[in-house]
């Protein structure tokens, strides 16, 4: 792209001749404000807060959608701008309730900071206030029509991030209200919970509850770190005040996910029910007692010892590089809690976002690898890739596209083209063929098929899940089988925060056995352990994680605690072994 | 004035919406000449050569609009926009009812000429009548071999249908109108690009006013130099007229641009009851500003109008008599307006919703001085300062009436309320 030269309050540069005034702005090193706008998604100039003047222009003109030409003299902040912006916020104020000594997102409000900014010290125009309902039928988050000022960013990342078309706009005019479908309470709607909408909107008109009044931007820091909840391995942001997390966003740097996250990511470990393990625990005849650390480091070692080889470690995918290797050492067999495939990744997860035709083998993303599964519906939606689904549910039928009963279950049954079952794989081979850059995603039963069908389709890459969030790094430091009922005579699951657990698992550990966890969380391993481990949350530990196409991340702490990292734990451990 | 009416000709015929009293009366010989003795580029010439202007409201030249469809082979379209929703506007209406295979055939000659192969009417969802007229008259035209295949075998294809507005008055605006055609939420879109580079679903889309079709026919039958004879010099041909308000005879008139308003009012709608005097007229529908009293002697054409800081608009003419109050004037565009803003933009969305407040409590006698000032301080913002062009059609009306009759306003504050009678 060629450059242009600008000159925006006074300062030249040279900017790429496809961009905006905001983002020329930004090269210049001049903020500019928004509320519609975000640079995720597509501007659509409607709140007009962003107005500047630009010479030879006979109106003020929107930054975040007007182009630089070449010469262009632009000034950001000139009288005639900053009189328009405070017409655009006297206007806003005057729109719905903006009292903000109630608003739970007071201080956080990039509303309220342009009011400060723009010296709004009275209200200009009457306000009517009109009053609109609370819509607290969501579990995680609030909204409320009454702060809402109709940016739409939180309609836009719906449809435009997500792919999920939740959020609309009912009404005209004044009248106008985000709505959720075809007008339903939005806990009732198709929202899937990722809590993208939360996270872009200007105001408190969304807002979280765990979060709400629980600190204001001045009191928090910001932490970036990584989920390990599932392998496509999100970057997040935790936001934290005085040692506590108080709300989990989606890193807008971070790759694969570039600011998105879902309902796990975001929610789930701040909504835990379950009780933390913060000491040891031994259970004798039936009661639980607590002990010290090295008391529980001397139980395990003896318990190992006694059960000489025949130890079976079973690790989560809430375990880092660094704990997985300390662990590698002890004895006995080593052993993922999750499926786990042989065949490694080729593709990137960023190419999901370039790939005009994606075939998925035997995997529900819009459940398993939520983040992944938004960038294909966003490739389906908005660039018209094509999609084939490969399962087992499909099998014998659907190359008609029919859907068959099994596949309701794959919540991308919808969208996609064909349907196969694996023996008519090869007629996605052939639809496939004509594809200029098509991506084979699988889960951890997918994954021969899947790198098979490869090698038959041109320049197809392949993409792997297997479950757990560390899953692939475990496997690369030792852990390269699955546990599916391997007897031994002491188990140590190492958990971590994971919550869904096989029953075959928990039955078998109830059966016999010695049985030591390592977790975050009593529940449910109280019901089959002799003893607990404490094990520090993602927010509490750092380390490294590799996700499913090989990127490693860092874990980063984000909470202080007084708790024994595990990978110490497992090395005085191995060191007792010895 | 005298004037042989050029685009209401057939419209007092006996059952002249039906295709059997247009082919009688020189239907569809402009389409039949037009394919068998033009090329497309030639129509193009010969329309901008006509200096016709749209007949929609913004008075943009024609053949200029038809010379922006990109020549390229990809689909293109042309939108008939039928959704009339300016206030006092009621011409197209007249034609769509009343001589439907004139608009038809002026849009087969249109969109021969830029290459479109489909034409979509947009017709507002209030005009039952006109939907009638417009379906049943296509699937004439369809029958006797003027849309479909091969048309009058010249080898051009072209289809056309219907798309019922829902009565949106911002759907008439053309990019508003073809997201609403495209399924969409019927808001304006960002231009450019304009339609006739990127339109409906992103194609090339000419778009243009029933009225403005209404005359291609004749400037294919009769010349571009016999056109532009009509009328000024740069305001050129035949203008329907729709006058309303206080006056005896309310109705359509065809004239040719630049007929004195005086004359059009008093010769020809008859004057205004009880001989009143006019305080007041609006010249082109609600979202132009009024004139005043002093200015009826301005001719109505594009130039003398805007040099009045007036403007043509729809050729709509509101006549408001000396009893007419015009802060209720003022307060009823206003309610239109933020009724009818789609929302999207802030100064339009609540701008015109505290000009509501601010005029409302000024006629009910709570106003107060600063009020005044807050009516300028909403047109001053909201002018220029929107997504689209309603933002300016609102501070014409309420601004432009502020400005005129600014006494009137005084008034009703230090009066305490309305002093004209009721
Ligand atoms: C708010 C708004 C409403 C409009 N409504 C109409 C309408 O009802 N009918 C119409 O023909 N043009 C309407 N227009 C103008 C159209 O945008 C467009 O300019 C016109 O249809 C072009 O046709 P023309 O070139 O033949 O005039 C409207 C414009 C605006 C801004
Ligand atoms: S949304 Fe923002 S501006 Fe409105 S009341 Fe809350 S803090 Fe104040
Ligand atoms: S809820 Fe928030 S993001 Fe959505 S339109 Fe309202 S203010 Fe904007
Ligand atoms: S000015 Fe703005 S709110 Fe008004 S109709 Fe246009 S886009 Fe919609
Ligand atoms: S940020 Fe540009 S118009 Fe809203």
């Amino acid at each position: 792209m060629p450059n242009v030269r600008v000159t925006i309050n006074g300062v030249e540069a040279a900017v790429p001749a496809n961009i905006t005034v905001l983002e020329a702005a930004k090269f210049a090193g001049i903020e500019i404000p928004t509320l519609c706008d975000h640079p995720a998604i597509e501007p659509i100039g409607a709140c007009r807060i962003c107005l500047v003047e630009i010479e030879k222009q006979r109106t003020l003109q929107p930054a975040c959608t007007f182009p630089v030409f070449e010469g262009m003299v632009a000034h950001t902040r000139s009288e005639k701008v900053v009189e328009a912006r405070r017409f655009v916020l006297d206007l806003l104020f005057s729109e719905r309730n903006h009292f903000c000594m109630f608003c739970q997102m007071s201080e956080s409000c990039t509303l309220q900071d342009l009011a400060y900014e723009y010296e709004l010290d009275h209200w200009k125009f009457n306000r009517p206030m009109p009053k609109f309902s609370v819509d607290a039928s969501r579990e995680y988050f609030v909204m409320d029509h009454n702060r809402c000022i109709l940016c739409r960013r939180c309609i836009r990342v719906c449809d435009e991030l997500v792919g999920n078309g939740t959020l609309g706009l009912k009404n005209r005019g004044a009248d106008s209200m985000v709505t959720a479908d075809m007008d339903v309470p939005f806990g009732e709607s198709s929202c899937i919970s990722c809590g993208t909408c939360l996270q872009v909107c200007p105001t408190g008109s969304l807002a979280d509850r765990a979060s709400a009044y629980m600190g204001a931007t001045a009191q928090i820091d910001r932490v970036k770190t990584r989920c390990m909840a599932c392998p496509v391995g999100c970057g997040t942001e935790l936001i934290v005040r005085e040692n506590r997390v108080i709300r989990v966003e989606g890193d807008w740097d971070a790759e694969p996910n570039k600011g998105l996250l879902c309902e796990i990511g975001r929610f789930v470990p701040l909504h835990e029910k379950r009780n933390r393990v913060r000491q040891p625990m031994v259970r004798t005849d039936g009661d639980w007692t607590e002990v010290e650390m090295e008391e529980a480091l001397g139980l395990m070692n003896e318990k190992m010892r006694e059960a000489g080889d025949d130890v079976a470690t079973i690790v989560s995918g809430f375990v880092t590089v660094e704990e997985g290797k300390a662990l590698a050492q002890s004895p006995g067999a080593k052993y993922l809690m999750h499926p786990i495939a042989s065949e490694q990744s080729t593709a990137k997860q960023a190419d999901l976002d370039e790939a005009d035709l994606f075939v998925v083998v035997n995997t529900d993303m819009t459940e398993d690898y939520q983040v992944a599964g938004f960038a294909i519906k966003r490739g389906v939606r908005q660039r018209g890739a094509r999609l084939l689904l490969i399962n087992d549910a499909a099998d014998g039928e659907a190359a008609d596209g029919e859907a068959a009963d099994g596949e309701a279950a794959d919540g991308l049954g919808d969208w996609a083209m064909r349907r196969f079952g694996p023996e008519d794989a090869n007629q996605a081979v052939s639809i496939a063929r004509g594809a200029q850059m098509p991506v084979i995603v699988a889960g951890p039963d997918g994954a021969k098929l899947a790198t098979e069908l490869a090698d038959q389709i041109p320049d197809a890459k392949v993409l792997i899940y297997t479950p757990g969030g560390n899953s692939r790094g475990l496997y690369e430091v030792g852990f390269q089988e699955a546990f599916e009922g391997q007897e031994a005579a002491v188990y140590h699951v190492v958990a971590g925060e994971i919550s869904r657990i096989s029953p075959e698992l928990l039955e078998q550990l109830r059966q016999g056995g010695t049985v030591i966890v390592t977790t975050s969380y009593r529940e449910p391993w109280d019901e089959v352990a002799d003893l607990i481990v404490p094990m520090p949350t993602t927010f509490e530990k750092s380390g490294t994680t590799v996700n499913a196409d090989g990127m490693v991340g860092q874990v980063v702490v984000g909470v202080i605690t007084r708790a024994v990292p595990t990978n110490e734990i497992f090395n005085s451990l191995a060191e007792l072994a010895q | 004035m005298t004037f042989e009416p050029v685009l209401l000709r057939r419209t007092s015929l006996p059952r002249s919406d039906s295709i059997d009293v247009y082919l009688a009366n020189d239907g569809y010989a402009a389409l039949a000449r037009a394919l068998r003795d033009y090329a497309p580029g030639e129509l193009i010439g010969l329309v901008k050569a006509s200096k016709l202007r749209g007949r929609g409201g913004a008075g943009f030249p024609a053949g200029l609009k038809w010379g922006f469809m990109p020549q390229s082979d990809g689909p293109k379209y042309l939108c008939v926009n039928t959704d009339e929703g300016e206030p006092g506007t009621f011409k197209d209406r007249e034609l769509v009812e009343k001589d439907p295979h004139q608009i038809i055939e002026g849009a087969i000659i249109a969109a021969y000429a830029v290459g479109a192969e489909r034409a979509f009417v947009y017709i507002r969802g209030e005009f039952f009548q006109g939907i009638k007229s417009w379906i049943k008259a296509i699937a004439d035209a369809y029958a006797r071999g003027f849309l479909g295949q091969n048309i009058l075998g010249s080898g051009y294809d072209l289809e056309m249908s219907v798309h019922r507005g829902a009565g949106a008055y911002i759907c008439g605006e053309e990019t508003a109108m073809i997201s609403s055609l495209e399924g969409r939420r019927g808001e304006p879109r960002l231009k450019p690009p304009y339609p006739a580079e990127k339109g409906y679903w992103g194609q090339p889309t000419l778009v243009h006013n029933v009225e403005t079709l209404a005359n291609i026919p004749h400037i294919v039958n009769h010349g571009a130099e016999w056109f532009a004879s009509i009328g000024t010099e740069k305001s050129t041909g035949p203008k329907i007229f729709c006058v309303s308000g206080h006056v005896y005879r309310r109705g359509v008139y065809e004239f040719p641009l630049g007929i004195s308003l005086r004359e059009l009012l008093y010769e020809h709608a008859g004057g205004v009851p009880g001989g009143k005097a006019i305080k007041a007229v609006i010249p082109g529908g609600a979202s132009t500003p009024p004139l005043t009293a002093d200015q009826l002697d301005i001719t109505l054409d594009f130039e003398s109008l805007e040099g009045a800081g007036s403007a043509l608009g729809t050729g709509a003419i509101i006549v408001l008599d000396e009893d007419t109050c015009m802060v209720d004037v003022a307060r009823r565009s206003a309610r239109f307006f933020a009724h009818e803003s789609c929302g999207r933009c802030t100064p339009c969305r609540v701008g015109t919703q505290r000009a509501v407040d601010v005029l409302e409590a000024i006629e009910a006698g709570r106003g107060v001085p600063e009020d005044l000032d807050r009516l300028e301080a909403l047109c001053h913002g909201i002018s220029g300062n929107t997504f689209c062009p309603m933002g300016d059609a609102v501070v014409s009306a309420i601004g432009g009436t502020l400005v005129r009759f600014r006494d009137e306003f005084e008034e009703h504050i230090s009066q305490g309320g309305c002093a004209a009678p009721a």
